[in-house]
């Protein structure tokens, strides 16, 4: 009898002294982590969610590039067919853009090292900056998790004021430019988005500001022009030095929404769009004259954007470069005022290396025909970068150049509908959709 | 004599336990115990004195082989022949006992008569059940439970045993969500439970809960199988019973000679439904047809373009339509091996199976191999032990690539190229290039294969652009062929399954029983992926997978038990107490590899390191439990029981991990009354149970904690954004139901019947509340939010209809309904809608309060766009208009969400099972109906392969473009926006099963050593009625794999399911 309880004994007690705790140990938990350079990572990382959506709503909206297969082809209509493309382009964007913020605060709310804190602050910038130039009001979450957040969308001018502009003037302050030679956020690149985020608000006199900083303080990063328009691009020139920022992508990391690349669009590699140059983008170089910067962006027989080379998925998406700024600060001179004796020669490299004359301020002699000189330049120079949509809109010239008349309600797009309806209608749709 | 005696009452305890075993098992067992007997015989025809002969007679008037006649008082004893006759020497006044075991003996007393034929009376009420950690008299039951044997789950050829289950249950629905084979089917025990995950039921096998599914089980080995569906039963099983619990009890060994068994099969099956796709050529004489007619109006196309392409598609060599490429008849074979005997003081089960069964798909298949032992040994008088082993390995062989998308593959062409095609894809280009068009080599052409239709060779693999695109030939598609997505990919699992269960019983004193189980299990799960650069149209090398998940599940349970079961005078006693403590441990590794080199021989080792992730699993998971139960039943008249269970989960927040559910439960067994006179009214017996139940099956182990997600980033390793949020409050559910039974019998209950009525209310739901993304960067999180209500009527009839000494008919059938109603979702009156399916196809799914789950709303449709309005007609195999025009309900003259109506629910009205049997002298015939009624489903296939282009309409058709047809004023959508056009009604009718055996026991299969042989042919959907309005493969097929499923609120899409199989089979069972 004795035997048989101790046997009985011997089985409940091999089991019975777990405990019901259970913590793992070989998963990261923000309430336990005290590196936070792994949650740094993960908002770079998301980045990588925007690069498609941005390079079709940039160019395929714009005049550069032309959708060919329905439903695709509402990125070519201004109406509210485009709610079609929430599940490829806009959900997606919408909820890297987000991830991103929230690693980003996970990272700003809990350490003290500045100089992740900054890279995290000009992630942020980044991403609302992004998402108001997409949506317009964007609701504004600055914590790591908040369940109660007031989802309410506030006006883009507050998500400037309010996140972007403070943001920015903080990783100017944590920042340095040790960073840029691995693609990390900068003070360099600091300066350069606050630049651009004071163009896209028009307010011309703080943009000069810091697009001026940011070209002074550039060689001392190390970057500069690169001497040919063909070294900028594809996995070969990552990085170069005319790189001031860029979302790497590399084949070796899986894009967050597993969908195409963005070079598979614009070489026309996929049957939505196969032949996807808008002619009027070739009308625009040969007006130009220009033949360097045609050859290496378009090819005019496959009707496709070659500025990257055919789908190398490692080619990284370029955010910020050199010459961006420059015409950029080249703009704000010009709508400051200043004399086109000033602002021409700023363009002179950019010309040089694309093999044109320099322009000549005494035949651009008004501020419109500088103004135009510079738009003209930015499409030539930025085609198939993902910029044009946003510049015509940016610089209210959407129906001059499209050559239609487009209702200003869709120079935004819209909202994820999952997003209004999770949010029981307090995130709202933008007019028109 | 004494010994064998002894012997055969251990027998006859088995069997009282099981006693409604199917006929042919029944003589079967009879005649191996008459068998075994023979050699001892002689010792019983040495008596003096009359000799009396007779029959002895059992149900149907079957006669009884091997029953006991015996003279009380006395030594003598005989045993029954074959036939059932015997022979014994007895004097006038002698008292006569007949006895067989399952059957009330009957005493009588000896008049001096020649013969005396006997009708015994089998035991009916005296079955007893298995119940959660005990057994119980059935007469004493007082909850919802469900009972089948082995043998009718062995009747249905099926792969698995939850097949088998299919309509044979009230209130347990198992649907063939998918039926590729090895995949589970949907096992849905009542109302669904859980708002966030599927409501699977808790799996007990021999007292130990497993933790894999039923298909760690062979069928074979099954003794029996019991349901509990009701609170009151399932309650002892606590937090872990609210889907309903399974036990499943196996076979053990017996006493005596070894019995051996041999149970073979061949079945061919091919998929019930055909042609549903035409194929190019059929396309080519239908346009033609439809133009003729009037139908299709091409007058704006040239003529000589539309001449082109109508003979392209009629005159394309080869051109097979992707449905007769993709589907084939396959070819299962099954056999199974087992063995059972031993002594007094050890027993043993043992089997060993194989089955192998191909797919009637190409490339599907699913082998396995399997394994059991159980041996239970007498160790002393008061000590018992036991030990059981089950294992399996298996292999599913799985289609590597969506279905859907394969089907929706154009039939212009053949699959491979030949002389022919090659010959007429020239031929087709130069007519093209003859009208103007453009060359079949201008546009894109990707992939790994010729880019010029000049380079095509006989055998490549035919992609559509060969073919040419709309505007200049039929091939149309820019993807990659079929064949290059199926050969250039390859998915598989393999199982391997062990589980290993040893006991320990003690008998303490008379009716006081400690017990222990100790056991554990091992469950390893190796998924394979591999999709190469060819699958993928435009040759990737970042679209290529190759992946390779390890999971490693095991548990390890100890159950302590205390049983007291005493019987004194009219009270019976039964009590249980006991503790269990249940430890599951995962660990796996993944790989995860892309740009796979493009190369004859696939392994990780040609891959850069860089390009394969790896994942990494490590988890635990603890549950401990206190558990008790006492039922009393006075003269089995009244009957109580009540039982109450504390489980403790580590997956629940630190603030609430316990949980106590209780219950109750209270019987009156009416016609034991002395007042009950009826002849007629054989039992009647009303049933009440209460009890409260918790589930947490859905649950991951860490969703009470905010862990950051491991990701691959460009600078190492990232903490990507965490799943859950840190919640120490998110605790157990808890589903409190109620049920109300009676049990009818009649004519000495040869017709038997039940009525079961339960209402349940969830409270406390774990719902994945959908939150938006800028809150927390995930669609949803767990929480304890909301409230439901279930209820539901089943009805179960069985009965004998006929019962002759060569002919008998069985019957049974059960009809069961359960409506569910959404009664809170807190301070909400409504989850957020999804719009669910793929790419934008598919309904939004509504659960709000008052509702049921997971209503699928959207537009009402009136009809389709016709052809007429198409610009061109002609343009794909299989199109359609792909629009239809639709109700603007609120009269607001604008289409949108505002005019959502409810389109359908997946949730069927009721469902139904009708079994039958009948023999006759040695042949038996069954056939087991199933059906369902009221449930739709959302089938999304049709939206690729007829219509996914919209917006091909004559301009004429809207010149406006405001949305309204000019020529009727009528809105129009497309279809794959949110109409009701893919809502399809999933009401079916099925001959689940259709089986004629002939059974061969005659003397000189004896002598052949064989004591039966019985050969059987069967039919599985030999019948298979859909709806009208159904027009794909499978109205059970339901999604739930692809991302964005969110369990039951987002239940009722079809998207590329597996179809339904018909299969014939023959198969042979010898015992010897």
């Amino acid at each position: 009898m004795k035997k048989v309880i101790l046997l009985f004994g011997i089985c409940l007690s091999i089991v019975a002294c777990e405990k019901l705790e259970q913590v793992p140990k070989n998963i990261a938990n923000s309430n336990s982590l005290t590196d936070f350079g792994g949650v740094l990572n993960a908002a770079y990382y998301y980045q990588l969610g925007s690069v498609t959506p941005l390079a079709i709503m940039g160019d395929f909206r714009a005049d550069n590039a032309l959708m060919i297969e329905e439903p695709y082809t509402s990125f070519d209509r201004f109406n509210n067919d485009l709610l079609d493309m929430e599940e490829q382009f806009f959900s997606p964007f919408y909820i890297a853009m987000y991830r991103s913020i929230l690693s980003a605060n996970t990272v700003i709310e809990n350490t003290d090292d500045m100089s992740i804190v900054g890279e995290a602050k000009f992630l942020r910038a980044l991403s609302y900056f992004k998402l108001v130039k997409v949506f317009g009001d964007v609701t504004i979450n600055l914590t790591s998790s908040d369940i109660n957040l007031n989802l309410t969308r506030q006006s883009a001018s507050s998500v400037y004021n309010d996140v972007i502009i403070p943001d920015l003037e903080d990783a100017i302050s944590f920042l340095d430019n040790s960073g840029i030679s691995n693609g990390r956020a900068s003070q360099l690149a600091a300066q350069s988005l606050l630049g651009k985020v004071h163009m896209q608000n028009r307010n011309f006199s703080r943009a000069e500001t810091y697009l001026g900083d940011a070209i002074s303080a550039a060689s001392g990063a190390g970057i500069s022009l690169q001497e040919n328009f063909s070294d900028i691009f594809g996995s070969f020139n990552d990085l170069n030095s005319e790189v001031i920022f860029a979302t790497q992508l590399s084949r070796s990391v899986p894009d967050e929404y597993g969908f195409t690349e963005f070079t598979g669009w614009y070489i026309g590699n996929d049957s939505k769009s196969f032949e996807p140059l808008d002619l009027d983008l070739v009308a625009a170089f040969d007006a130009a004259g220009d033949v360097v910067r045609k050859d290496l962006t378009v090819n005019e027989s496959s009707k496709a954007g070659i500025k990257y080379i055919s789908e190398d998925p490692d080619q990284d998406w370029i955010e910020i470069r050199l010459a961006d700024i420059i015409l950029l600060y080249a703009e704000a001179l010009n709508e400051n005022g200043t004399s086109a004796t000033t602002v021409l020669p700023l363009l002179d490299d950019i010309r040089i290396r694309a093999g044109l004359a320099i322009l000549d301020p005494a035949v651009l002699n008004t501020q419109e025909l500088v103004r135009k000189a510079i738009a003209d330049e930015r499409r030539l120079e930025l085609a198939f970068e993902g910029h044009r949509w946003f510049d015509l809109v940016r610089t209210q010239t959407v129906d001059a150049e499209m050559g239609e008349s487009i209702n200003e309600i869709y120079h935004l797009f819209p909202i994820p509908s999952t997003e209004v309806l999770a949010s029981d209608g307090v995130i709202t749709q933008n007019p028109g959709y | 004599m004494r010994f064998l005696e002894q012997k055969f009452d251990t027998v006859t305890c088995i069997k009282k336990v099981y006693s409604h075993e199917n006929n042919y098992i029944m003589k079967l067992k009879m005649i191996i115990i008459v068998v075994f007997l023979l050699l001892f015989s002689a010792v019983n025809f040495a008596q003096d004195g009359k000799t009396l002969t007779g029959q002895v007679f059992g149900t149907n008037n079957s006669t009884i082989p091997g029953a006991v006649v015996k003279v009380l008082g006395t030594s003598k004893g005989v045993k029954t022949d074959f036939d059932g006759n015997y022979k014994i020497k007895v004097k006038t006044g002698d008292s006569l006992r007949f006895s067989f075991i399952g059957y009330i003996p009957q005493t009588i007393a000896y008049q001096g008569q020649q013969t005396l034929d006997i009708n015994l009376v089998e035991k009916t009420l005296d079955e007893v059940i298995v119940v959660g950690y005990g057994t119980l008299k059935k007469s004493h039951n007082t909850g919802a439970i469900s009972s089948l044997k082995g043998t009718d789950v062995t009747a249905i050829q099926s792969t698995r045993v939850d097949e088998a289950l299919a309509g044979k249950l009230s209130g347990v629905l198992i649907q063939n969500q998918d039926p590729e084979p090895g995949a589970a089917p949907k096992i849905q025990i009542r109302a669904a439970s859980s708002l966030s995950g599927d409501s699977g039921p808790l799996i007990i096998v021999d007292g130990y809960q497993i933790s894999g599914d039923l298909a760690t089980i062979n069928s074979f080995d099954i003794e029996s199988i019991e349901i509990l569906k009701d609170a009151a039963s399932a309650a002892i099983y606590g937090a872990n019973g609210a889907n309903g619990v399974i036990l499943v009890t196996t076979k053990k060994g017996k006493p005596g000679k070894t019995e051996y068994s041999y149970n073979t099969y061949i079945s061919i099956a091919q998929k019930y439904r055909d042609n549903i796709l035409k194929s190019g050529p059929e396309w080519g004489t239908y346009s033609r047809e439809q133009i003729a007619a009037g139908n299709w109006d091409v007058s704006e196309l040239d003529p000589a373009f539309v001449d082109y392409r109508l003979s392209a598609y009629e005159n394309s060599p080869g051109a097979i339509s992707p449905e007769d490429w993709l589907f084939r008849t396959g070819i299962s074979t099954n056999h199974n091996f087992n063995m059972r005997g031993g002594s007094e003081n050890a027993r043993y089960y043992g089997s060993v199976g194989y089955q192998n069964t191909e797919g009637v798909a190409i490339t599907q298949a699913y082998e396995r191999f399997n394994a059991r032992l159980n041996l239970d040994l007498k160790l002393s008088e008061k000590l018992d032990a036991g030990l059981s082993f089950n294992g399996f390995v298996s292999k599913r062989d799985m289609l590597a690539h969506d279905m859907r998308d394969l089907l929706r593959a154009y039939g212009v062409h053949p699959i491979y190229h030949t002389e022919e095609s090659i010959a007429y894809v020239k031929q087709l280009n130069s007519e093209a290039i003859g009208l103007g068009l453009p060359s079949f080599d201008e546009g894109y052409r990707g992939g790994v294969g010729p880019t010029s239709i000049n380079d095509l060779q006989v055998g490549d693999p035919v992609d559509d652009w060969h073919y040419g695109r709309s505007n200049n030939g039929i091939g149309g598609s820019g993807d990659a062929g079929p064949a290059q997505k199926l050969d250039n990919a390859q998915r598989w699992q393999k199982t391997y399954f062990a589980n290993l269960v040893a006991y320990l019983q003690y008998e303490i004193t008379d009716g006081l029983t400690l017990k222990t189980i100790l056991g554990g299990d091992l469950n390893n799960v190796e998924d394979y992926y591999y999709q190469g650069l060819a699958a993928d149209s435009r040759a990737r090398t970042d679209q290529t997978d190759l992946d390779l998940a390890n999971r490693n599940a095991t548990s390890i349970l100890s159950t302590t038990t205390l049983n007291y079961n005493k019987l004194l005078g009219k009270h019976m006693v039964n009590a249980v107490i006991g503790a269990e403590v249940l430890n599951n441990h995962i660990t796996g590794t993944s790989l995860t590899g892309t740009n796979v080199p493009y190369s004859e021989i696939i392994n990780f080792n040609l891959l850069d390191p860089a390009d394969i992730i790896v994942g990494e699993t490590d988890a635990t998971r603890a549950r401990q439990s206190l558990f008790g139960r006492a039922q009393y039943a006075y003269d089995n008249r009244y009957l109580l029981s009540a039982s109450v269970r504390r489980d403790g989960d580590s997956r629940f927040g630190s603030n609430k991990q316990f949980g106590v559910f209780p219950a109750m439960s209270a019987g009156w067994n009416m016609h034991n009354e002395s007042f009950w006179k009826s002849k007629k009214i054989s039992l009647v017996k009303l049933r009440f149970s209460v009890g409260t139940l918790g589930t947490s099956s859905f649950l991951n182990d860490y969703d009470a904690q905010s862990l950051l997600n491991p990701i691959a980033t460009v600078y190492g390793t990232g903490f990507g954004i965490s799943s859950n949020i840190n919640n120490p409050d998110l605790t157990w559910q808890t589903n409190r139901e109620t049920n109300y039974g009676i049990d009818v019998g009649f004519l000495k209950n040869r017709i038997r019947a039940s009525v079961n009525y339960f209402v349940s209310d969830i409270e406390n739901m774990l719902i994945g509340s959908t939150v938006s993304y800028t809150t927390v960067g995930q669609a949803s999180i767990i929480s304890n939010t909301g409230d439901m209500r279930s209820s539901g009527l089943e009805f179960e009839i069985s009965g004998t209809v006929i019962q002759k000494k060569n002919f008998s008919w069985d019957i049974n059938a059960n009809i069961s309904t359960v409506q569910t109603e959404i009664t809170s979702l807190d301070n909400v009156e409504e989850l957020p809608q999804i719009q669910y399916g793929q790419s934008g196809r598919g309904p939004v799914f509504r659960n709000y309060v008052g509702g049921e789950i997971g209503e699928m709303w959207g537009l009402e449709t009136i009809g389709d766009v016709e052809m007429i309005y198409m610009e061109d007609p002609t343009r794909y195999t299989n199109n359609t208009s792909g629009e239809s025009y639709v109700v603007d309900q609120n009269g607001d003259g604008v289409i949108d969400n505002e005019d959502f109506v409810k389109i359908g629910s997946a949730t069927p009205d009721f469902y139904w099972g009708i079994g039958t049997s009948m023999t006759y002298k040695d042949f038996d015939l069954s056939m087991q109906w199933q059906g369902s009624y009221g449930a739709e489903v959302y089938n999304i296939d049709p939206l690729y392969y007829e219509s996914q282009w919209s917006g091909l309409l004559k301009d004429s058709f809207d010149a406006d473009d405001d949305g309204i047809a000019d020529h009727n004023g009528k809105y129009y959508v497309a279809n794959r926006n949110q109409t009701d056009h893919g809502i399809q009604s999933a009401s079916y009718v099925a001959l689940r099963n259709i089986t004629l055996g002939y059974t061969i026991n005659k003397d000189w299969m004896t002598k052949a050593g064989l004591s039966s042989l019985r050969i059987y042919v069967a039919a599985t959907n030999l019948l298979y009625i859909m709806a009208s309005d159904y027009t794909s493969y499978n109205p059970e097929g339901v999604e739930t794999q692809t991302t964005g499923y969110l369990g039951p609120t987002t239940y009722g899409i079809q998207n590329g399911a597996s179809p339904i199989v018909r299969s014939y089979t023959f198969g042979i069972n010898v015992n010897f």
